[in-house]
């Protein structure tokens, strides 16, 4: 029998993601995110040189920006791209409450 | 309620910094402007923006983290938490959960006498997310706060009742006002508070709950006390105290569940790869550390030591504008000077409703004042009527004593003629004094005082006085 | 119809100068080019109204640089003010940004004319240009093949000769593998040298825009236009003004080179290998010294890409919520169901598919099990790539491992998708410029490529051997020309 992940786990991996998957999908990804998994696993085993992380490949650190104003825009442009607004709000179906 | 039983508590705080910008745009940071006028394309997460960083959120930030006593970390970075909600565009937020500006920090609270340090886990940066306000079935994004910078302060458990959250949550927003970080005005959300409760009757802490976005300080206090009740009486009925989100009803004193922590939250958080380390040269922290106000516990120590009452030393230090007045004024006789800010100054002040600062009095009149007064050679009685010309004229204390003709006497022979004749019509009071009563000295002056119609010079009578009490 | 636009970009300039010809000329050429190579599929976006109108504002300018008028594609990741940028994607088939990319903004300055937005993999995430929203662009040497990806549209314009300039955008292999499979000259430089600023996000890390050109001359020009700190973007670096032409037609001589032996391992076709092994010979035949090197985990570098590219992409597409632009459905019940139908029905199975990747490798343990892991090694290979430049000028190898495949061959097969990237990535994991240069053809008269790699911010070096290996080879490298062989 091939390597799976189990459906539940797929399933938490398509929460995380917000994507709705048919069942079909589901029993693909539980295949091939365990093949996948399988693959990055064998990186485990490599000895790297030393425990420096590269997170972004320049070498300058940050130069920090003035606390000034420069930029702004209107909610009419705003507007033009939403999918939903209201006066001068963006909509959605209502929030779960916290 | 059952003794054998240890609360702990810990807060989780997140205070909005006083920057003009946001955390990781250059739009605007200000409160209650109209919805979605304060945004850019950056706090709208449009397709290929990018981030930077505000250079005075992260002084802010370190000022708190040095305040607070923290170690700094010099060389970090920012990580991304990723979630989905509507109130937070990019579907994850910068924030820092490896390497925080600060870690390790503390700060000293005062309950019941005893003085505690409160330790605090770390500081660290992060951008605040949009506000909504939910409608039926709708919901509305305003994305002005969205990206304001934020400071989350991270307590370790170390709290042990609602005194001690009190203190030190009201340490925390005192010292924060006092830098200039942040409002700290819950009722804006510029500050905002998270309560962790739990109770055991062992060394091992107990499962905790949070009870989120508090009202008020009081209030934290309280969920320490009813929230701790509440799991007390779980635990004494045999049930297990669970891993779970509560908020605080104010109306009925009482925390309400929200919702059953799920295992662990999934945010992936991994390094923020649009931005590089952010370092922190020696120097810079230097500069910031020297920059740093005079915290209120050394002000207050100092106020002590000075001989002010701590009810007034407390004034003092809740008026901000006053204390930063006494700045630089250490040497000046500081009883007298906060008896006057605190009393007809301040009166003034509220009648006029205007700041100290906005006022003609100067640090150098206030000081010529307070001499003045200190040796006698103005009355308290003078000082109330040249008290708007003091604070509305560039005049000094002097320059309106003698232009308005208010001169104390210090004319002796006439004053050695007044304590003659105030010694005649007390002879009793002179024989107490003979007899070694202080008192009788202290009520000569005052009749001294009240012949003169207030306008003697009180040292000098007072030499005259004595003077003459021990020729009888 | 006239043929201004197969004149080199010099000779457009005189003719510009002399007034000879107008912008607008070069501008309705372009679009008449477009019209007859439809078929190509390489535009998503024509701007042909702004064009034209940008064109004729031209022609009160005085013509103040060499790519004054010069008609530029641009791909369809990178934002340009008012004209619609889709990523190639269902998601974004309606968004029209408000802002321009910080590169749109110099080539307005410099003032070239946008001519369209190019197709492309939907959000850059593909090696074949197959998973577009609006379907592949073809391959103009042979119209059954791909013209590989992601930067596909971009890469046949300028092989097809619509337009003479055109940018890319390489995150692991989208400038270089294009080029090499359509024969034309694509640079990806050095991490930080051009602003990402207005780049739809694939993986932050890894992104990188480039110039696409004919030639490595045109190449140089206009990455010198490119490059620059931003302000907006933090890892844009700071660096002085150069000029990326200035070694061209510089003596090769003395020039150190080293091919990884894994460049030649088994993986890379017989044709192509050749191919290589010819250049070798050519090189050391005239006083350049070629090296067999190791450089360690490069075998890894894919792996790596899993990890790394997927992570930072399921976070960076994570804004494609349907709630403030792009796709949305209909009357969602819930914001749960806003986001989990929006997403579904917006994105494309590929897209999905990395995504899903990214979030699993992140998900609970994985993310310090894996992703830091990956972040270390990362550093390694950096290092290792370092170490090698101590001895050597320049990298080289092929670009890709075969020549352009049918557009019919299976998309989902995992072994040809790894073969598609395995050469390019490495480059991308060390934040290294690489670039391809056309030395050749197959027998079926399909474009072979090379790949220099240079040091960091040595592009100038790799113009240098690029532009030596240009003249030397000499070769006809328009679609339906004669080919050398």
């Amino acid at each position: 029998m091939e390597e799976k992940l189990e459906l539940y786990e797929v399933e938490h991996v398509a929460d995380l993601a917000r994507i709705e998957l048919t069942e079909e999908e589901k029993e693909q990804y539980a295949i091939n995110l365990k093949k996948l998994l399988n693959e990055v696993e064998k990186i485990s085993e490599i000895k790297n040189y030393d425990e420096e992380l590269l997170i972004t490949p320049v070498e300058h650190t940050v130069s920090l920006r003035e606390d000034k104003n420069e930029s702004g825009i209107s909610f009419d442009k705003v507007k033009k791209n939403a999918p939903r607004t209201s006066g001068n709000f963006v909509e959605v179906p209502v929030m779960i409450h916290e | 309620m059952n003794k054998e039983y240890q609360v702990t508590a810990g807060a989780e705080v997140h205070c909005e910094l006083k920057s003009n910008t946001k955390m990781f745009s250059d739009s605007n940071n200000h409160y209650g402007t109209f919805a979605n006028t304060n945004i850019n394309e950056i706090d709208f997460a449009y397709p290929g923006v990018l981030p930077t960083v505000n250079s005075y959120a992260v002084e802010l930030a370190l000022k708190a983290s040095l305040a607070f006593h923290c170690k700094i970390n010099k060389k970090m970075h920012f990580d991304r938490k990723n979630y989905f909600y509507p109130d937070l565009p990019k579907g994850y937020q910068i924030t820092q959960a490896r390497s925080p500006i600060g870690v390790d920090g503390y700060l000293e609270i005062e309950v019941d006498g005893i003085t505690k340090k409160i330790g605090i886990h770390d500081i660290h940066m992060e951008e605040d997310t949009c506000k909504s306000t939910h409608y039926k079935d709708k919901s509305f994004l305003d994305f002005n706060r969205n990206g304001v910078p934020l400071i989350e302060i991270v307590s370790e458990p170390d709290i042990k009742s609602d005194k001690e959250m009190i203190a030190y949550l009201e340490k925390l927003r005192e010292t924060l006002l006092y830098l200039n970080v942040s409002d700290c005005k819950i009722e804006e959300g510029s500050m905002r508070c998270d309560v962790n409760v739990s109770v055991s009757k062992t060394e091992i802490l107990g499962t905790r709950t949070e009870t989120k976005n508090v009202g008020s300080i009081s209030s934290a206090g309280m969920v320490v006390m009813v929230e701790a009740k509440r799991q007390i009486e779980e635990l004494e009925r045999g049930n297990q105290i669970r891993e779970e989100t509560r908020r605080y009803d104010e109306k009925t004193n009482e925390t309400v569940l929200m919702r059953v922590k799920e295992v662990g939250n999934d945010y992936r958080y991994f390094p923020e790869p649009d931005i590089p380390f952010l370092v922190l040269e020696d120097d810079y922290i230097e500069k910031v550390k020297s920059s740093l106000e005079i915290l209120p516990d050394e002000r207050r120590k100092l106020y002590l030591e000075k001989g002010i009452s701590l009810v007034n030393a407390n004034k003092l230090i809740q008026n901000k504008q006053l204390s930063d007045f006494l700045l630089g004024l250490e040497d000046i006789d500081l009883v007298i000077a906060s008896n006057l800010l605190l009393g007809d100054i301040s009166a003034y002040l509220n009648k006029t409703e205007k700041g100290l600062t906005s006022t003609k009095l100067t640090k150098d009149k206030f000081k010529e004042l307070v001499s003045k007064l200190s040796s006698g050679e103005i009355t308290n009685k003078v000082f109330k009527e040249i008290l708007n010309d003091l604070m509305e004229t560039d005049s000094s204390t002097l320059e309106i004593i003698s232009s308005r003709g208010i001169q104390t006497i210090s004319d002796t022979s006439y004053l050695t003629e007044l304590v003659d004749k105030v010694l005649k019509e007390n002879e009793a009071s002179v024989l107490d004094y003979k007899a070694g009563k202080d008192r009788a000295l202290k009520y000569l002056m005052g009749q001294i005082m009240k012949e003169s119609k207030g306008s003697a010079n009180p040292s000098l009578v007072n030499q005259l006085l004595v003077e003459e009490l021990t020729k009888r | 119809m006239s043929k201004y636009l197969d004149k080199s970009i010099i000779e457009i300039n005189e003719l510009l100068k002399k007034k000879e010809i107008r912008p607008i000329d070069l501008v309705e050429e372009a679009f008449s080019r477009i019209e007859e190579n439809k078929d190509l599929n390489c535009f998503i976006t024509l701007n042909k109204e702004n064009a034209i109108e940008e064109a004729k504002k031209l022609e009160d300018l005085e013509v103040d640089n060499l790519l004054f008028g010069i008609p530029i594609a641009v791909k369809d990741n990178i934002s340009t003010k008012d004209l619609r940028t889709t990523c190639a994607s269902k998601m974004l088939e309606n968004y029209v940004p408000i802002y321009d990319a910080t590169v749109v903004q110099k080539i307005k300055d410099k003032h070239m004319i946008i001519i369209g937005k190019t197709n492309m993999d939907e959000f850059a995430m593909g090696s074949t240009s197959r998973t577009s929203y609006f379907g592949a662009p073809k391959n103009p040497w042979n119209k059954e093949k791909i013209t590989g990806g992601s930067s596909g549209g971009s890469a046949a314009c300028i092989s097809q000769r619509i337009v003479p300039l055109a940018l890319g955008s390489d995150t692991g292999g989208s400038i270089r593998q294009p080029a090499s499979y359509t024969g034309i000259v694509g640079m990806k430089p050095t991490y930080g040298r051009i602003s990402r600023y207005g780049l739809v996000a694939f993986a932050s890390s890894l992104d990188q825009i480039g110039p696409m050109t004919r030639n490595v001359y045109e190449n140089a020009l206009l990455l010198n236009e490119l490059v620059g700190h931003d302000t907006h973007d933090l890892t844009s670096v700071l660096r002085d003004k150069e000029d990326f032409t200035r070694l061209l037609g510089k003596d090769i001589k003395g020039m150190k080179i080293g091919i990884p032996n894994y460049f030649l391992s088994d993986i890379v076709s017989n044709e192509i290998k050749d191919k290589i092994n010819e250049m070798i010979a050519l090189l050391r035949k005239k006083g350049v010294t070629v090296d067999f090197i190791d450089i360690d985990y490069i075998e890894n570098a894919v792996t790596l890409y899993q990890i790394i590219a997927m992570g930072e992409a399921s976070s960076n597409l994570a804004r494609f919520d349907g709630v403030r632009f792009g796709y949305s459905i209909k009357n969602p019940e819930s914001v749960e169901d806003l986001y989990r139908k929006t997403r579904k029905e917006g994105f494309g199975k590929e897209v999905k598919r990395r995504i899903m990747v990214g979030s699993y490798l992140l998900s609970g343990e994985n993310a310090v099990t894996y992703y830091n892991k990956a972040l270390q090694i990362r550093d390694d290979i950096r290092k290792s790539f370092q170490k090698a430049f101590k001895t050597y000028d320049l990298i080289i190898g092929p670009t890709t491992t075969t020549v352009a495949y049918n557009l019919a061959q299976d998309l989902d097969d995992p072994i040809q998708s790894f073969l598609d990237d395995v050469l390019v990535i490495p480059v991308n994991m060390a934040g290294l410029p690489g670039m391809n240069v056309p030395i050749g053809f197959n027998k079926e008269n399909m474009p072979i490529g090379m790949h220099i790699i240079g040091n960091s911010f040595e592009e100038a070096k790799m113009y240098q051997l690029a532009a030596w290996i240009e003249r030397e080879l000499n070769l006809n490298l328009i679609p339906g020309g004669n080919a050398c062989e």
